[in-house]
């Protein structure tokens, strides 16, 4: 099942939407197995970067290969995209939306149950949460469907739009250490967006910083705190504080 | 949170308390004998039993209940073809939108006669009648609930590669499927009003002819039955969808 992670190469990449630059010559290089974040103000383009990553929107220059595949459209098996507001079917179980991938994919319903089970059960969802409807769920359970329904199609890439955002702070750092954790078992290829500081400190080896008006990539600053964090206690540590002070002088100094 | 479209049961305790207060006004109504066009309660519901008995409703409403079908099954049919499309394609939404607003709110039964001149007299044009009645409420419910989608939900099924008739299947048509039973519960019952006033109009079959015979012959109770068996259909039509609407949308 395991598969080997594969990195992405952004290569000046340019993207506009009528008048509107939104970015402007990006140059991103992500390793295999990294765990990587995108950072800046509103309007710096990073949803629009991963919506590019992930195909959904077509660039205007440059170009983006993930593995040995150039993007050139959505629904290219590399890589999962997990959703802000977890993008569940309303209208389907827990266990229907970890399949949903599978099912678009053509896959046998009892090859689509195994993998369902098997990826509810890896983001602590077994049992009887299995045949709950999302509304029956709590945000940060319905976010666990939305990684289940991810990993379910068995990706070298996650590429997650600000995951954690509408989630409260308690549930939040504990679906961080969850996603570290699975992160570490799984092997993946990880590019998150995030509006937090603590959130892309903690969870990434590098932290891209964007500058707004059109996208450029301002600074990368890599993230040199020991792993296991979700063991360590990292988020205690001097060297975190100063970290994520350091991006903050660096955001701060954007406005 | 996506606003709640599936009703209440019709039927609750202070419907079935408010049914009971209307018949006892209008019984009381009746023995006060004001005027011969408001016969009390029990008159017409003896007159609608006596109807009953010598078979006149039921010839009545074997011919409406048929007109009815004719007219609704291909008003749901299309009008939900033609509002997915709506919802989905913006050109066509633009070019069309306007006409079936026009015709939505335009008084249909001023085109009975036009419909008569192309079908002649006969139940067709009954049919036609509840085509027309109910087809623009159910177009414009199911391209609303289109139009409902939410965004990420499509951008969630194009990134597992969903092409146009996956959106479709599984993710527009399930999305819209709420509206889409509101539209039908509004749609059966706008068939009934297009099946009376069709047949008023032509005044040769169903219910609609014995409305105009017991109203032009002054049979005042027996012009009530008929309207509460009219009422009745109504009501069973938008029930029957709404029992429809409680199998399929058990997720709300």
């Amino acid at each position: 099942m395991m598969v080997q992670p594969v990195g992405i190469a952004i290569e000046r990449v340019s993207k506009s939407f009528g008048a509107m630059q939104a970015l402007a010559d990006i140059d991103v290089q992500v390793k295999a197995g990294e765990f990587l974040s995108l950072i800046g103000p509103s309007g710096c383009g990073k949803t629009t970067l991963l919506k590019c990553v992930a195909g959904l929107l077509p660039v205007d220059a440059g170009r983006i290969v993930i593995g040995s595949r150039s993007v050139s459209g959505p629904g290219g098996h590399e890589a999962s995209l997990v959703f802000q507001d977890f993008a569940l079917l309303p209208w389907a179980t827990a266990r229907e939306n970890a399949e949903f991938g599978l099912l678009l994919r053509g896959a046998p319903a009892a090859e689509r149950a195994a993998a369902a089970r098997h990826a509810l059960a890896k983001v602590g969802l077994a049992g009887s949460f299995e045949e709950a409807y999302p509304s029956q769920l709590s945000g940060g359970m319905q976010q666990r469907v939305g990684l289940a329904r991810a990993l379910a199609v068995n990706p070298q890439v996650l590429l997650m739009d600000e995951p954690f955002a509408s989630i409260d702070e308690q549930t939040r750092r504990i679906l961080q250490d969850d996603l570290l954790r699975l992160w570490s078992e799984e092997r993946k290829t990880v590019v998150l967006v995030t509006h937090s500081m603590e959130e892309a400190i903690y969870l990434s080896d590098r932290v891209v910083v964007l500058s707004p008006r059109p996208g450029r990539v301002h600074r990368v600053l890599d993230v040199p705190l020991a792993r296991p964090r979700e063991k360590l206690d990292v988020r205690a540590s001097g060297e975190f504080a100063r970290l994520v002070d350091e991006l903050w002088q660096i955001l701060k100094k954007m406005q | 949170m996506t606003p709640r479209l599936t009703p209440e049961p019709a039927f609750g305790r202070a419907g079935l308390a408010a049914v009971a207060g209307l018949l006892i006004v209008w019984e009381v109504l009746g023995r006060l004998q004001l005027t011969i066009f408001i016969p009390s309660a029990s008159t017409v519901a003896a007159a609608w039993w006596e109807l009953l008995a010598n078979g006149t409703l039921l010839r009545s409403a074997s011919s409406s209940l048929l007109s009815l079908a004719k007219g609704f099954v291909p008003a749901a049919v299309l009008g939900i073809a033609l509002g997915l499309a709506m919802g989905r394609f913006r050109t066509l939404r633009e070019v069309l939108d306007g006409w079936i607003n026009a015709l939505m709110s335009a008084p249909l039964s001023a085109l009975v006669p036009v419909l008569i001149a192309l079908f002649g007299v006969r139940d067709t044009v009954v049919a036609a009648t509840v085509f027309l009645f109910s087809f623009f409420v159910i177009v414009v419910n199911t391209m609303t609930g289109v139009r409902g989608t939410e965004r990420s939900l499509v951008e969630m099924a194009r990134s597992y590669g969903a092409g146009e008739a996956a959106l479709f299947a599984r993710i527009y048509l399930p999305a819209a499927l709420p509206a889409i039973l509101l539209g039908l519960r509004l749609g059966a019952v706008q068939a009934v009003k297009g099946m009376v006033v069709g047949e008023m109009l032509i005044s040769l079959v169903g219910f609609g002819e014995r409305l105009i015979y017991y109203g032009n012959t002054f049979l005042i109770p027996e012009l009530y039955a008929v309207i509460v068996s009219v009422l009745i259909i109504a009501l069973l039509s938008a029930t029957l969808v709404q029992a429809c609407e409680r199998a399929l949308v058990r997720w709300k």
